[in-house]
């Protein structure tokens, strides 16, 4: 499934999430199933703690990673409701929630992606967006008046 | 009236000389004082009457019969005496074109019969009938046909009306050797029928390509696109109202086989993904070329990836948001930058497409920001279609003994870039028009630009050993991933 490319790749991408100081994240690779995953708490400027998860898709780094909340769940708006429900909202920076309603952070789309992007980068936005959503509940206002349009550049 | 009518005769001699613009015995007039047409011999003069000419004789319907499938036919002929065959008709009759020739045939067809002169074969209710006569001597009328035997025979045909016939010009079409001889100077034709393409996005400007390398004569085409075609898209499309709802690989196919009959075209109406990799792959594995027409930068990368760990060259073209321009990448793998190379270098510049369907806008917008349809016009995304045609042409005679080998030095840059109109907003609203500039980048020309190749690139470079030396790690000495969490969520999917 894997080719050594891919498997060296992904192995290098836990080197340089540590040099570059994301030691709170993890590649992780799960034998049984010989899948990959990267996970790991983040704690916001305020001191609330979310779980941060990165599936690798067969197709890294060609394909893009996606990344999901998967602590809390759910994850509350403001306003109560469930922001998994919103699905895919510019306004909020989400993509397609997973089924059982994690929600998944718009770090880049599809038509943004490339294979030069590393995963530290990925945990950066993941980052980046939990303090705008803490702004959101704060105000009420929409996440995306706190992030921009994400960079381009990796 | 009687077909052996004497008066008779001589109209349908005086037709069928008409109809192959050759002196005849006798000649068509129009009586004005009887007001009919009648035929006299040539020479004579009839007061108050209109010669009729060649030209007024192209109101006489034509009927096209395919030589390649008559040879096939003919041992059946010589059995039988004669076969049945089905005809398109077109323009109320004007035209009627055996239905084997090509593979969009009329709405209205109709059956006819060719028969050895002298021979009985049943065809009662036929339409009308195309008689071989045999002839010592073949010349170069295109009512002669040549048997597989040698034997060569004059076609003559008939409609058949009540109990006249009315006579219609033929033409044998040799469809293959008659294409290949109106490429012959320009163009080798049987270096380009072994090439196989495989396109990937057949919009406009996929499809257009397709066409341009099939008149070329490339020989061998595979069609992915998962799109069918619809209404909206006919402006654009080659794809006409009548082939709405159609795959547009099937749409494309059948095009392709009326401008190149022999073409071999495989259809794969897929998603272009990575749950089609494998399938993907393989077809990319069988193909001297890849061009590549689709409109989004995660399938761009996936064909790019492919195409360089299989060794193939591949041209990418696309247009901007509403075609006020656009530009087109030839790869050749290892070689010259690829795709991942350019996004990396002007990641800006090709996030730029045109968003000409729904599909394309739902595949950018979010379900509270739609991304808004502008579709550019064909006249604008043609030039494109022929740029990419241009290279992948280029690219397909590489090696090959061709007078076109001056393609090299004119199109040697990987990267062209084009505008038609200084679009407000954009890096080119300020360019000058054509006509005022020499020296600076202007609108309505092409510009090869040039790019070094990415050393570090991920999909063509050394971009694994380039990153573990900026970290000073060791390829050779990395620590083991750690084994996945008892906790870890399994809802996650592996995949979004």
């Amino acid at each position: 499934m894997w080719t050594d490319e891919q498997r060296q790749r992904i192995v290098l991408e836990h080197q340089v999430l540590q040099q570059e100081g994301f030691t709170q994240f993890t590649v992780y690779h799960d034998k049984a199933s010989d899948t990959y995953y990267a996970s790991g708490w983040a704690v916001s400027a305020a001191g609330y703690r979310y779980a941060l998860h990165i599936s690798i898709p067969s197709g890294f780094p060609y394909e893009r990673p996606p990344m999901y909340i998967t602590d809390p769940l759910p994850l509350l708006m403001r306003d109560g409701n469930k922001l998994s429900a919103l699905g895919v909202s510019h306004y909020m920076h989400t993509l397609a929630p997973s089924p059982n309603g994690m929600v998944q952070i718009c770090h880049w789309r599809d038509n943004r992606w490339h294979s030069g992007i590393l995963l530290y980068k990925v945990f950066l936005k993941g980052l980046l967006w939990i303090e705008a959503y803490e702004q959101h509940v704060a105000t009420g206002r929409n996440l995306s008046e706190f992030v921009g349009t994400m960079a381009e550049t990796a | 009236m009687s077909t052996n009518d004497p008066q008779q005769q001589m109209i349908r001699d005086a037709m069928q000389a008409i109809a192959q613009r050759k002196p005849g015995k006798t000649k068509l007039v129009y009586n004005k004082t009887k007001r009919t047409i009648e035929a006299v011999a040539e020479g004579t003069q009839i007061p108050r009457a209109l010669n009729i000419t060649a030209d007024d004789a192209d109101m006489f319907a034509v009927v096209t019969l395919a030589s390649a499938w008559l040879r096939e036919q003919w041992p059946h002929v010589l059995r039988e005496g004669g076969v049945l065959c089905a005809f398109s008709t077109w323009d109320d009759g004007d035209a009627l074109t055996q239905r084997e020739l090509g593979s969009l045939p009329s709405t209205t067809i109709v059956q006819g019969s060719i028969l050895l002169a002298g021979r009985d074969f049943a065809s009662e209710g036929i339409g009308f009938r195309v008689l071989l006569n045999p002839i010592a001597k073949v010349g170069t009328d295109p009512a002669e046909f040549v048997a597989p035997d040698g034997s060569a025979y004059r076609a003559t045909a008939f409609r058949i009306l009540d109990e006249s016939e009315m006579p219609i010009s033929t033409v044998f079409a040799d469809v293959q050797p008659e294409l290949a001889t109106r490429r012959s100077g320009i163009l080798e034709t049987t270096i380009l029928a072994d090439k196989s393409v495989l396109f990937i996005g057949l919009g406009t400007g996929g499809a257009h390509a397709a066409l341009e390398l099939a008149k070329c004569g490339v020989g061998r085409f595979a069609l992915v696109d998962r799109d069918r075609l619809s209404v909206g898209n006919v402006v654009r499309h080659p794809g006409g109202i009548s082939q709405v709802g159609r795959y547009k690989v099937n749409v494309v196919r059948d095009l392709i086989h009326e401008k190149n009959p022999d073409a071999k075209v495989s259809t794969h109406p897929f998603d272009l993904s990575y749950a089609n990799k494998e399938e993907l792959k393989h077809l990319v594995t069988e193909a001297d070329l890849v061009i590549c027409g689709t409109d989004n930068r995660a399938s761009k990368l996936l064909v790019n990836q492919l195409c360089i760990e299989a060794n193939v060259p591949a041209v990418y073209g696309g247009a901007f948001r509403r075609a006020y321009g656009g530009r087109v990448l030839r790869v050749r793998p290892k070689t010259s930058p690829c795709y991942q190379c350019i996004v990396s270098a002007m990641p800006e510049e090709e996030s730029n497409v045109e968003v000409s369907s729904a599909s394309d806008a739902a595949d950018i917008a979010y379900s509270d920001q739609p991304v808004a349809v502008e579709p550019g016009l064909s006249l604008d995304v043609l030039p494109i279609a022929n740029m990419v045609a241009k290279l992948a042409l280029s690219e397909l005679l590489i090696g090959k003994p061709t007078t076109l080998r001056v393609l090299d030095r004119d199109y040697d840059a990987p990267w062209y870039l084009w505008l038609n109109r200084p679009e407000t907003g954009t890096p080119y609203a300020d360019w000058p028009p054509l006509s005022e500039s020499t020296d600076e980048m202007t609108i309505n020309r092409w510009y090869g630009i040039y790019f070094d190749r990415d050393s570090d690139c991920p999909t063509c470079g050394d971009f694994i050993s380039s990153l573990a030396a900026n970290y000073g790690l060791d390829l050779n000495d990395l620590d083991a991933l750690p084994a996945a969490l008892p906790s870890a969520p399994e809802a996650v999917p592996t995949k979004d």
